[in-house]
């Protein structure tokens, strides 16, 4: 190889061999791990604490939720009424099966109060008990009552609109 | 949310401890109860891998899954180990070895007491967390409350909940804490992934201590607990931590063995990669790249057949659940097509995605940037093998992560957690980096390889 880029080779090979030299160097690379270290320290000095505070902070706000709103969990975020989840619990037997019906969005209810998540959530929740379309109680969030003529309605909210049947066996 | 509840907790996990010490036993021996007091977290991981493979396994074969079981098959693990271990005369721990130099004691004092106190709120934050995450009410839980209530893989919640061909480890050892805690309390059973954190945080301190300083060990510890990305998360009931937990130090036992290697290391590696594979479906993908690896330097050294059984022993634990879930009618969890029909703009924009989120310090603070230059300064001066399999380890991760954007077109190309698991995933190349920093700079600093036993 001759001429500037022969030159330019060798240049660059010298460079990186004395680079290499120069890391390998007790010195140079014991400076490398100190700064490693001291970059370390150095973002742990500043996270720990504000991960400790911020585990204080939930924990505080975990203590201050009520037995309902723990139970739920994201239920909160799902269901137009806390109650209905807690009466269904409470009413249906466990091993029976349920259906879920959801009708059409009233105002201020959560964005995922909708067939799908309502049906997931109450899936979780209400276990041992399983989900039917054919259930012999039916969680009714604003749904057409009127398509179940024979069932008893074994609690309501009116105004939210929401209640729980019971179907004929 | 009672005080009998938390006791049932700590007595189950108690029992996974147990059973994970016996088999420890059996593998290794513990020479002095300072080795079994260093080796207690790796011994409770592989207690739980070992009862979440089990269980699985009997699960799928319709053996039902109750009280008496969950005792009986602890009690089983725990006097099959001790049955091994006794077979094979492995040594009984006797006596305190000569206390390490002052300073190494004060800076693991000093490491381990602020580890505690984290670790302590973190208790308190999960002790009366309520279940918000999605994943966690749509399908990991209520999988642990089927198999809970109806004792078995339930047909109609195991396929018809999202995630179906997620494997069933993580809700197994929900079953089991309900079983503990004596109702399904989804509250209280937050404290249970608090017991894996510390059982995962104990198995890499342990696993590492005798292979670094103090001083190198605990600053990276200490700051993967502390990043905001898992500060977080660490503690909800979900399989990511687990996975990431099971991985990682599984791997751990693989670069120990690259300079040491011992038959106990690749057992154990073994039995938590199987159990990574069962706990989520990238198990499956961190396992092959891990033992993929150490069957490369295997081959190179003449020394391939431990790698290739303990291939061949996950690839047969993975099977049976895969088994099942394809006889319901559940989908595979490959991508559509071949995995590689998306367009080269897709596959740089999903690299980009994975640099962008690997190297975002809001979630993993600095600690990528350190790993980098922890890399870099090994394979120039250090132990080019350690440097070599780690780098080519969390680069085959780094590019699975981008291949999953990439092949699955319907996940958009962003780092919203709602919509791709991106964040999620690389969790596991920053806890695995965080884990092989303290041996990267020990080597760099001695610049040569750092045996150990």
């Amino acid at each position: 190889m001759g001429g500037a880029p022969g030159r330019l080779y060798h240049r660059a090979v010298r460079v990186v061999a004395y680079l290499r030299n120069a890391v390998r160097t007790s010195s140079f690379r014991r400076l490398v791990v100190c700064a490693c270290v001291v970059a370390l320290v150095g973002a742990l000095a500043v996270r720990y604490p504000r991960s400790f505070l911020d585990a204080n902070r939930t924990a505080r706000a975990n203590a201050r939720l009520d037995y309902v709103d723990r139970q739920l969990g994201g239920g909160n975020s799902v269901l137009p009424d806390q109650s209905v989840a807690l009466e269904a619990r409470g009413r249906i037997p466990p091993g029976e099966t349920f259906a879920v019906q959801v009708g059409p969005r009233r105002p201020g209810w959560p964005a995922l109060a909708t067939q799908g998540g309502v049906d997931t959530y109450l899936r979780y929740f209400l276990l041992p008990r399983r989900p039917s379309e054919t259930g012999r109680w039916v969680i009714c969030l604003a749904c057409n009552r009127a398509a179940h003529p024979d069932a008893t309605v074994v609690w309501q909210d009116a105004e939210e609109g929401v209640s729980i049947l019971r179907r004929p066996a | 949310m009672t005080v009998r509840a938390v006791f049932g907790l700590a007595a189950l996990n108690g029992a996974y401890l147990c059973a994970g010490v016996a088999v420890l036993w059996a593998l290794r021996g513990f020479h002095t109860w300072a080795s079994l007091l260093r080796l207690a977290g790796l011994s409770y991981l592989l207690g739980v891998a070992l009862f979440g493979i089990l269980w699985t396994e009997l699960l799928v074969v319709g053996v039902p899954f109750g009280g008496a079981g969950l005792v009986g098959s602890l009690a089983a693990i725990t006097l099959a180990g001790l049955l091994v271990g006794r077979v094979r005369r492995m040594a009984i721990p006797r006596g305190w070895p000569r206390p390490p130099p002052p300073w190494a004691v004060l800076t693991t004092a000093a490491g381990a007491a602020l580890a505690g106190l984290l670790l302590e709120a973190y208790f308190r934050s999960a002790r009366l967390q309520s279940l918000q995450s999605y994943d966690g009410w749509a399908f990991w839980v209520p999988k642990g409350k089927a198999i809970y209530f109806f004792g078995g893989l339930d047909e109609q919640v195991f396929t018809t909940t999202p995630g179906p061909s997620y494997p069933p480890l993580v809700p197994i050892l929900d079953a089991a804490s309900f079983h503990a805690m004596g109702s399904a309390d989804p509250v209280t059973l937050h404290l249970q992934y608090w017991f894996l954190v510390v059982g995962g945080l104990a198995a890499i301190a342990g696993c590492l201590h005798r292979h670094t300083t103090p001083w190198l060990l605990w600053p990276a510890l200490l700051l993967v607990a502390a990043v905001p990305r898992f500060g977080t998360r660490l503690v909800e009931p979900q399989a990511d931590m687990l996975v990431d937990v099971l991985f990682v130090v599984a791997a751990l036992l693989l670069v120990l063995g690259l300079r040491d290697p011992r038959s106990w290391r690749i057992a154990a590696a073994a039995i938590l990669l199987a159990g990574a594979t069962l706990t989520k479906r990238e198990g499956l993908f961190f396992a092959a790249c891990a033992l993929g690896l150490a069957l490369a330097v295997g081959l190179r050294r003449g020394e391939w057949r431990p790698a290739l059984a303990a291939a061949v022993v996950v690839a047969a634990t993975a099977v049976p659940w895969r088994i099942w879930y394809r006889s319901m009618g559940i989908g595979g969890e490959a991508p559509p097509g071949s995995g590689l029909t998306g367009s080269a703009d897709r596959a740089l924009d999903a690299l980009r995605l994975s640099g962008d989120v690997l190297f975002d310090a809001s979630l993993w603070s600095f600690l990528p940037f350190v790993v980098l230059a922890a890399l870099a300064v090994t394979f120039v001066a250090g132990d080019r093998l350690l440097a070599g399999f780690s780098a080519a380890l969390l680069g085959a991760l780094f590019l699975g992560g981008a291949w999953v954007t990439y092949s699955f077109r319907d996940l958009p190309v962003t780092a919203d957690e709602a919509v791709n698991p991106i964040v999620r995933y690389t969790g596991a190349i920053v806890l695995l980096g965080a884990s092989l920093l303290p041996l990267l700079l020990a080597s760099a600093w001695h610049g040569r390889s750092e045996g150990g036993p």
